[in-house]
């Protein structure tokens, strides 16, 4: 060796011979930091983990109202003056009677029932016993009478709305002092409604109205329901799966199977990674522009929500493809084709089936995704206000609809504070959509095991 | 040039012991990888260890300066002991422990920074200089210890893994050494690097041992006759037999090592 | 769907074709079918493409052209016969290839690598039409105003009746505050978690820490949005920007970057977890063997080690923290306004696109055009850090391969 003799390295400055079971200064301030630092690291976790739970627990405490809902069941004269002039039960001419006139007989109906009971209370006005059903009650008496005009001139007992305060009381959300300073009810007309609750005729049950009802107007939150945006984000669903799936693996196919290594399949390659990440407001922008003012599809309707889904979730279906066929071994492919298969065969007959657990599994989380998006519905329309269920499949691809994210949006930004309670139900119904196609695919996952 | 002393050297170093081993027991969740080891290591002394794949050699080396630590399912019994305290002490600090007992291990695995950096990162962390002067001396040191001074010394700033590999091992060394430590363990140093740069840390351990007590762990019945005195044989977790490397070779007790070193098992 | 007719007829000539290409791929083999260089079946599929590929480029176009009003409603029959007669043609051209001769398969498997390579080169379309449709709007835009006014005007007041003021700095601001909150939240928690889990944590811990914090990022940012104005927003102002008196609104910068930094937090620790493990562990055992503590392995040998590729991921947290619409929506408020109070409203970019063009749009008025101009600038300003981010990132992950 040409190096210096090793006597010199003995020289080296040596820390004195310590016992192994002291620790010096030096070693308990590194394990002093070393400590600060776990700790930082635990509270991150810490961090993330309550502010997911926090986040949950808001949305679960805001949004459970929306699921139990107020109603008041009275027996309802249906009074055949008033809601059939001519007398001759002609639902064509009984249509004619508009809801104004349904609100006077229940208006009488409240008041029976009030008599009735018997109760009295100070300084209750007209206006308090009318507002305390909804309005929108007026109209589903109406809808059950043109129905069956045969109940005219009975006595029915009816299950109506209560108005959105009243609804809000039994749900904790009005108090008799926010009543107080609340134009829209009173202290009386609360305990009224605590009256009736108390006589059993006031009941507080399960909201099947909510998952079904088309959504309602601003003075109506009590009946606002997601049966218009849930078909419309199962219709945008269909699409996006009918499209980007094959599409998607088609693509990845090629690209991971056929492709040459080129200029071309590079920037394919690129294009493909970036368009992962570019924001989902620009897929909107690309959508209104390209699909509705270019192609001319209509706007709001899910056929367009559909396409730009399409395209926003076919990068993450062609990335979790390809990762699913690179994970299938190169010596299956050599076994097909040693045995003469063509390539194409032995993608088809070997390569695809072992990836299709992966494939299936980025599927669903790209569909999750899609169906969560919020941001690029807005433009193509989706925000109108819709009071009508589209037509059935295909037809009802073309029909205005709205989207679950995008009736959360919608109620977020209605004045009346019952609709936060209806966007945060909203939420739930979407996070319980998720969370089963998130278990799907880990169920799918588990099951087939990678079988190598 | 010190081939033909070598016989010489061996057989007069007096040499105290400096790693006892008792009853060391090594497992990786249920399964057993040692069993019942007991060895006297020797101070200044180059040890190594031989024996097929999966034996047990690499396990017990990294026991000794409590590297099995990281792995999650590994549990050690019995005790070892440098200088006669047991390194398994719940007083024993692993990172005091690990400045006196410094590890080189199979690949070369020089840090991304430079080469300065790369062995002046022990003595830093262990507060060994008081000033850049002294560090500089400490790396200047280290690095004529591992004979790669003259190779290196134009270009300090440069990142240690533009090295070759042998030099890169070579780096690995001199930052082991640039700790002080009093024990130095290799784990297969030569596995990954050609026959040249093999010749090189071979006889770069035989001058380390004039400082420290080293252990090699080895694949090759020839490195260890080159390079040890003592040998240790290990075969499916035990510790078969551990003498005087010429011995070993010439004269094994057991026939377990006499099949291995003729080649039949392994 | 007025020619979902001629689909279906068409689909019903492909089976057909694949039933006569078949049979007769068996008659003219006669009784060994050995002597075809392809098996029968592929005779068929075959014939079915060459009838049905034809009629559905056909149909395609069709419908594309019908929609943007280029084919009268009067035509449309006229697609769908135009349609049929290709698939016949189709059809009839494929059962005349038929022969011992003629390779069916390789036929078969030219064309599905036709259809295949089609499918792939979607991504690039859609590129090219965010571009054109970003473009040429924008295009238009500056035909109508200046774009000098617009880079560098610090007003946005958009006006109804017209003459309104455009800048984008003022949003460009909120945009950058907002996000550079978000990441000040987001990098810290998300890296620490990431050491955390990758470097301290049983594996028992991390099997459960690690797909929770996944959830996070499973979490539609809606959702984000919503907890930012029912609970962060009111939160802020009622603990911090009233009693501090520095503002009186529940939306604010600090809001939406607060929530949005939640947000991030999966993100950045997924992204770091993946480049810490990628960091060979030769490397801390090398820093563990010298004595090191594992902080001072994480801090001096593995972070830096796996620094190119934290700074890419940092970088594509920008990126999705620039893009990020509805959080900002329901957090930061509308107001364009620049100031360095934290807890006043601002707006962003997103927020702007988003309200000029909902609601009814005119896509004459500068007012409507604006929001093509601004995602043109979001579109580049994402799309440069991402490509900075993912060559990073890529280069990183080649070193240690």
């Amino acid at each position: 060796m040409t190096d210096m003799p090793l006597s010199d390295t003995a020289a080296a400055p040596r820390r004195k011979a310590a016992s192994l079971l002291k620790q010096d200064a030096r070693t308990r301030r590194r394990n002093a930091a070393e400590k600060r630092f776990r700790l930082y690291g635990a509270a991150a976790i810490a961090i993330s983990l309550a502010a997911l739970l926090v986040l949950l627990a808001t949305i679960l405490t805001n949004g459970a109202g929306a699921f139990r809902q107020t109603y008041l069941n009275i027996p309802v004269a249906l009074d055949a003056e008033v809601l059939d002039p001519r007398g001759n039960r002609d639902p064509a001419e009984m249509a004619r009677v508009l809801t104004t006139s349904y609100g006077r007989v229940l208006d009488a109906a409240v008041r029976d029932t009030i008599a009735r009971h018997d109760i009295r209370i100070e300084g209750l006005s007209d206006d308090d016993i009318g507002g305390l059903i909804s309005r929108e009650a007026s109209a589903q008496v109406r809808d059950r009478v043109l129905d069956d005009p045969g109940l005219v001139g009975q006595t029915v007992e009816f299950d109506v709305l209560t108005s959105g305060r009243i609804d809000g009381y039994f749900k904790g959300r009005v108090t008799m002092d926010s009543a107080e300073r609340d134009g829209n009810t009173s202290p009386q007309q609360l305990q009224l409604a605590q009256e009736l609750a108390d006589r059993g005729e006031m009941v507080t049950r399960f909201n099947w109205d909510f998952l079904t009802n088309a959504d309602a107007s601003d003075q109506r939150p009590e009946a606002a329901g997601l049966g218009v945006a849930i078909l419309g984000s199962f219709y945008m669903m269909l699409v996006v799966l009918v499209l980007s799936v094959p599409i998607g693996v088609a693509a990845s196919i090629y690209l991971e199977e056929f492709a040459p290594k080129n200029h071309l399949t590079d920037i394919i390659e690129v294009n493909i990674s970036n368009l992962a990440a570019v924001p989902s407001i620009v897929f909107g922008i690309l959508g209104l522009a390209a699909f509705i003012n270019f192609v001319g599809l209509p706007q709001s309707a899910p056929i367009v929500g559909g396409l730009v889904l399409t395209l926003m979730t076919l990068p993450t279906i062609i990335i979790s493809t390809r990762a699913a066929l690179k994970a299938v071994p190169p010596s299956i492919r050599d076994a097909a084709l040693g045995v003469g298969a063509s390539k194409m065969q032995s993608v088809v007959h070997h390569v695809l089936p072992l990836a299709m657990p992966g494939i299936l599994t980025g599927t669903i989380i790209g569909l999750a995704q899609a169906l969560g998006e919020t941001a690029p519905l807005l433009l193509i329309g989706m925000v109108a206000f819709v009071r009508n269920y589209p037509d059935g499949l295909p037809g009802g691809l073309m029909d205005p609809a709205s989207a679950l994210p995008v009736q959360v949006y919608n109620w977020t930004q209605r004045s009346d504070p019952a609709f936060i309670e209806r966007a945060s139900g909203a939420i739930i119904v979407l996070l319980v959509f998720l969370l089963c196609m998130n278990l799907l695919a880990i169920w799918l996952r588990r099951k087939f095991e990678r079988r190598w | 040039m010190y081939d033909t002393s070598r016989r010489v050297e061996n057989a007069v170093t007096p040499n105290d012991i400096k790693i006892q081993a008792r009853n060391v027991q090594v497992y990786y969740g249920d399964k057993q990888a040692l069993k019942d080891v007991d060895v006297d290591i020797q101070d200044k002394t180059v040890t190594a260890f031989i024996g097929p794949s999966g034996c047990g050699k690499s396990t017990f080396l990294r026991c000794i300066n409590r590297m099995n630590d990281t792995i999650p399912i590994a549990r050690v019994e019995g005790e070892i002991l440098l200088d006669g305290e047991d390194v398994y002490d719940r007083r024993v600090d692993p990172v005091q422990l690990r400045a006196k007992v410094g590890m080189v291990f199979q690949k070369p695995n020089p840090f991304p920074k430079s080469i300065y950096d790369n062995v002046a990162y022990g003595p830093r962390i262990h507060g060994l200089a008081r000033n850049r002067a002294e560090l500089d001396g400490i790396v200047e040191r280290a690095l004529r210890g591992a004979a790669l001074w003259n190779e290196v010394k134009d270009r300090l700033a440069e990142p240690g893994t533009g090295l070759s590999g042998g030099q890169q091992q070579r780096l690995c060394i001199a930052r082991a050494v640039a700790t002080s430590p009093e024990v130095l363990l290799m784990d297969e140093p030569c596995s990954a690097l050609d026959p040249i740069a093999t010749a090189q840390i071979e006889e770069l351990i035989e001058e380390l041992r004039t400082t420290f007590s080293v252990v090699i762990v080895t694949h090759s019945m020839q490195q260890a006759a080159r390079v040890s005195q003592k040998t240790a044989f290990f075969h499916l977790g035990n510790l078969v037999e551990y003498g005087d490397t010429d011995d070993i070779f010439t004269k094994p007790r057991d026939s377990r090592t006499e099949a291995y070193i003729s080649g039949r098992i392994g | 769907m007025p020619l979902s007719w001629a689909l279906f007829a068409s689909l019903l000539l492909a089976t057909a074709g694949f039933l006569v290409g078949r049979s007769r791929a068996f008659a003219v083999a006669g009784a060994d079918s050995r002597v075809l260089h392809s098996r029968p079946t592929y005779h068929g599929y075959s014939v079915a493409l060459t009838a049905l590929l034809p009629a559905l480029a056909i149909l395609a176009i069709g419908t594309i052209l019908r929609l943007m009003d280029m084919v009268p409603d009067a035509a449309v029959p006229v697609v769908g016969i135009l349609a049929l007669l290709a698939a016949v043609a189709g059809l009839g051209w494929g059962v005349t290839r038929i022969g011992r001769g003629f390779q069916a398969r390789n036929a078969v498997e030219r064309m599905v690598l036709g259809l295949l390579m089609l499918c792939s080169l979607i991504a690039i379309v859609t590129t090219v039409g965010i571009v054109l449709s970003l473009v040429f709007e924008t295009g238009r835009f500056f035909q109508v105003y200046d774009w000098k006014t617009f880079f560098f005007g610090t007003e946005w007041t958009p006006r109804f009746q017209g003459n309104s003021e455009l800048g984008i700095v003022p949003l460009l601001w909120g945009t950058m505050y907002i996000s550079l909150i978000a990441l000040l939240v987001a990098v810290p928690i998300g890296l620490f978690a990431a050491i955390y889990m990758s470097e301290y944590a049983t594996p028992r811990i991390r099997s459960l820490a690690k797909p929770a914090i996944e959830v996070l990022a499973g979490i539609p940012t809606i959702v984000y949005g919503l907890f930012a104005l029912i609970t962060v927003g009111p939160m802020l102002r009622d603990y911090f920007a009233e009693p501090l008196g520095l503002g009186s609104s529940g939306s604010s910068v600090l809001t939406a970057g607060l929530v949005m930094g939640i947000m991030l937090i999966p993100f950045v620790s997924s992204l770091s977890d993946d480049i810490i493990n990628a960091v060979p562990q030769s490397l801390r055992d090398g820093a563990l063997g010298l004595g090191s503590t594992p902080s001072e392995t994480v801090r001096q040998v593995v972070l830096p080690a796996a620094l190119p590729g934290i700074v890419g991921a940092i970088l594509l947290a920008a990126s999705r923290a620039i893009g990020e619409t509805m959080i900002v929506v329901l957090g930061a408020g509308a107001a364009a306004q620049m100031s360095l109070n934290p807890l006043e409203a601002m707006t962003t970019i997103t927020v702007k696109i988003v309200s000029q063009l909902t609601g009814d749009s005119d896509f004459n008025s500068p007012e409507t055009l604006v929001a093509f101009a601004l995602g043109l600038t979001l579109f580049v300003i994402t799309l440069g850090l991402n490509i900075v981010a993912l060559y990073i990132v890529r280069k990183y992950r080649e070193q240690y391969e």
